[in-house]
């Protein structure tokens, strides 16, 4: 089975912008105060050129590994396979802690135990087991509940904004943005969630430019919707942890009806379940093509890459912050080495096969 | 062969021991979690200072013992001490075994000694806490908020009730109260004019026999009511907050009387069927504001110069004097009203720019204006501006057809 170009365009589109709707707003706002649209942007523009370049590789219709393979062999294309899952297991953490945050605070009204998000980890240890190829589907249903989830959110939360609190631009200098282009770094690595799902499915005419262009199509909803976020916290928006949860209350109804909007925001809390277990299948997908594709292996990989996980965001409960800001001013250029610079080296390798019509 | 039966069996195995582990421990505690009946539901906080830092009043909803089918609230108000706002909100529990909770929290009241500091010293702990909701209303009352909130209401079953009805949004349309919510006042704090406003509320005594609550929005008994609520003391109050205060930096800097407070309701474009008196033929009128469009715009020239532009169309509500039908049936206004009503909304618009000015309070956010305008003009006349500006006034009133 493998994945269409629509469900992989629906995931470049609709699913990826979820990951960065929670903390990145707040995180953007304290880096480059009312700035912050400016580093998202080319964050946004640097991550929709790295999608082209993962893309333009699929033209091999080959894994990854394979891909490796040419330039490295068997055994070094598995070694770099691993290093890559590794890479993979790494970028999850943050989004991880950053959803159990969410889940703890959003849906609880007081600090409940950590241990409410644990059975995530049994939805992982199941997802991950699966072929990667099963997105396909999956990337089917979740793109409409994202696009009602988010519009709906949009909509409620528009009215309440002044745009105009973006303004003057260039406010925060150059120090600004280079402090927020930093900041956010841990949140753009999609490029390098395509890079397993090579050979998953075929190149048609014009996927990668489709694919960059899609990408940033979800990336101007991001933008749109931070743009709202800051107009309506304005100077206070780095206290907002919580991006898309927070912006629609202020809706006049709201008041009346109770808190409607949480109906939009479990839409997108749905699509973000799945859009932060795809590294962690990523993960296994790499670790698999690096270690053979053996019956029970799928299902012991994933078990342990979940409760490997489980066991970091438990140690990491209170340390969030800590770990986050560490990231941020120490481990930063991991993100764009993985996401960026290994799509771009890996073009030249591999054979090049006539185009699906 | 039975390796590679074991081997088969793995990850079913593993897959069971994960889920054992995480259901286990999921079953196995109470997710910290807070009991209702351990739960301390605060509905409003007033905060006063002290010598040693500052006192909370907290009033909590508690459940109502005798008439249940009313749907009212009952509260007590809890008083404590501290250095800082959390030792107040700790000593809750300490004192009454309680887990304060600040979910349902919709008025802090502010006492007028403590908002005459910075208010942000202590508000702080309201706006770092993740469930105090930030829709929250802010107020200001005249002597000290403990007295407010331990107040007994004459119309609701609790003075923080009370107190919220008067920003309701029929009240807002009006033009006589301003309302703020916490995040609006710390937006406004954190912006570049780090100046606000907060309705100011006083209490009055309302005479022996009159009013009380009642135990609950649907009738029962007065004397009842009043034990119920265990709270309030002394005479039956009525609220009211027509005044403004005015803040700059954080502190307490002027208030604004009710015409001003109606001036700065109009000029936001904020009011409508809200009324105001004039005089014709020197008798005084009472006129409606059927539409209201109101603008504050910075201009700079030599010098800075605020451009107050407001156009009114109005009718006529009553007049103070007897009138035929013919004019009863009529809601027109002369010309001489349109006149006196411009007049009269002019002088609260230079009375309320003046008290603005002297204050230091840059409530027309012309800072901001000029900071979202040019960065370098905002450099160079940042400091001198509230100094320097002067008004230029456009009041345009016309008649409803």
């Amino acid at each position: 089975m493998k994945i269409s170009t629509r469900q992989l365009l629906f995931f470049l589109a609709c699913v990826a912008p979820v990951g960065k709707l929670i903390l990145l707003p707040a995180r953007l706002a304290d880096a480059a105060q009312n700035d912050l649209l400016f580093p998202l942007l080319a964050h946004y523009l640097l991550q929709a050129g790295a999608v082209f370049l993962a893309l333009l590789l699929a033209r091999r219709e080959e894994s990854f590994t394979e891909l490796l393979a040419h330039a490295f062999g068997r055994t070094g294309a598995a070694i770099l396979s691993v290093l890559f899952a590794l890479f993979l297991l790494f970028a999850s953490l943050l989004p991880l802690l950053e959803q159990k945050l969410f889940v703890q605070n959003v849906f609880y009204d007081t600090l409940p135990a950590f241990i409410v998000y644990a059975p995530f980890f049994l939805f992982t240890a199941y997802v991950a087991s699966k072929p990667l190829s099963s997105y396909g589907r999956v990337w089917d249903i979740l793109a409409p509940l994202f696009l009602v989830g988010l519009a709906g959110i949009l909509i409620l939360s528009v009215g309440s904004s002044d745009f105009g609190a973006v303004a003057p631009a260039g406010a925060a200098g150059g120090s600004g943005f280079l402090k927020g282009v930093s900041s956010a770094f841990s949140w753009f690595f999609d490029a390098a969630l395509l890079l397993p799902l090579l050979g998953k499915f075929r190149y048609t005419k014009g996927l990668a430019w489709k694919g960059a262009l899609c990408y940033l199509a979800g990336g101007a909803a991001v933008i749109f919707f931070t743009a709202v976020f800051y107009g309506i916290f304005q100077g206070t928006a780095v206290n907002q942890l919580f991006g898309f949860t927070v912006t629609s209350k202020y809706f006049p109804g709201i008041a009346m009806l109770g808190r409607v909007d949480y109906l939009f925001i479990f839409l997108l809390a749905l699509v973000m379940a799945f859009y932060n277990s795809m590294a962690l299948q990523g993960s296994v997908e790499c670790m698999l093509q690096a270690f053979g594709r053996k019956k029970y292996l799928p299902t012991v990989l994933s078990v342990i890459v979940s409760a490997g996980m489980l066991t970091a965001v438990t140690l990491l409960d209170r340390g969030f912050s800590d770990v986050l800001l560490g990231v941020g001013k120490w481990a930063f250029w991991i993100f764009p080495l993985f996401s960026v610079v290994v799509p771009a080296l890996m073009l030249p390798l591999g054979r090049k096969r006539r185009e699906a019509p | 062969m039975k390796l590679r039966k074991f081997l088969h069996t793995v990850p079913m195995k593993l897959y069971l021991i994960l889920t054992a582990v995480i259901l286990f421990s999921f079953f196995s505690n109470d997710f910290s979690l807070v009991d209702i009946q351990k739960t301390a539901v605060i509905l409003a906080a007033g905060i006063d200072r002290t010598d040693s830092g500052f006192a909370l009043t907290a009033q909590l909803a508690v459940p109502k013992g005798e008439d249940r089918t009313t749907g009212g609230t009952s509260s007590v108000e809890i008083e404590t001490e501290g250095e800082t706002v959390s030792d107040c909100v700790t000593l809750i529990y300490t004192k009454t075994g309680w887990v304060p909770k600040l979910v349902f929290c919709d008025l802090i009241v502010i006492g007028e000694e403590a908002a005459k500091e910075d208010v942000v010293s202590y508000l702080n702990y309201f706006l770092r806490n993740d469930y105090m909701p930030d829709t929250c209303l802010l107020a200001v009352c005249e002597g000290k908020a403990r007295d407010l909130i331990s107040s007994q209401s004459a119309l609701e079953d609790t003075s923080s009730l009370a107190v919220s009805q008067l920003f309701s949004d029929a009240a807002l349309k009006s033009g006589r109260v301003v309302s703020k919510t916490l995040k609006d006042f710390a937006i406004d704090y954190y912006g570049v004019s780090a100046s606000s406003c907060l309705p100011y509320v006083r209490k009055t005594e309302q005479p022996d026999g009159q009013g009380g609550s009642s135990g609950g929005a649907g009738g029962g008994s007065g004397s009842a009511g009043a034990q119920d609520t265990g709270s309030g003391s002394g005479a039956p109050q009525i609220y009211s907050a027509e005044e403004t205060a005015l803040f700059a930096e954080g502190k307490l800097v002027a208030v604004l009387p009710r015409e001003q407070t109606l001036a700065y309701n109009l000029i936001g474009g904020k009011v409508v069927s809200g009324t105001f008196n004039a005089e014709e033929k020197g008798k005084p009128i009472t006129l409606t504001v059927i539409r209201d469009k109101g603008k504050v715009s910075l201009k700079l020239e030599k010098e800075p110069v605020a451009e107050l532009s407001l156009d009114l169309t109005l009718r006529l509500c009553c007049r103070s004097i007897s009138a035929p039908i013919e004019d009863i049936a009529s809601d027109r206004l002369s010309d001489e009203a349109i006149q006196n009503a411009g007049t009269v909304v002019r002088g609260y618009l230079e009375d309320l720019f003046k008290t603005c000015k002297e204050s230091g309070c840059d409530l027309f956010l012309l800072k901001r204006s000029l900071y979202r305008s040019s960065l370098k003009k905002f450099a160079a006349r940042k400091d001198s501006l509230l100094e320097t500006v002067t008004p230029e006034i456009k009041v345009k009133v016309r008649s409803m057809k």
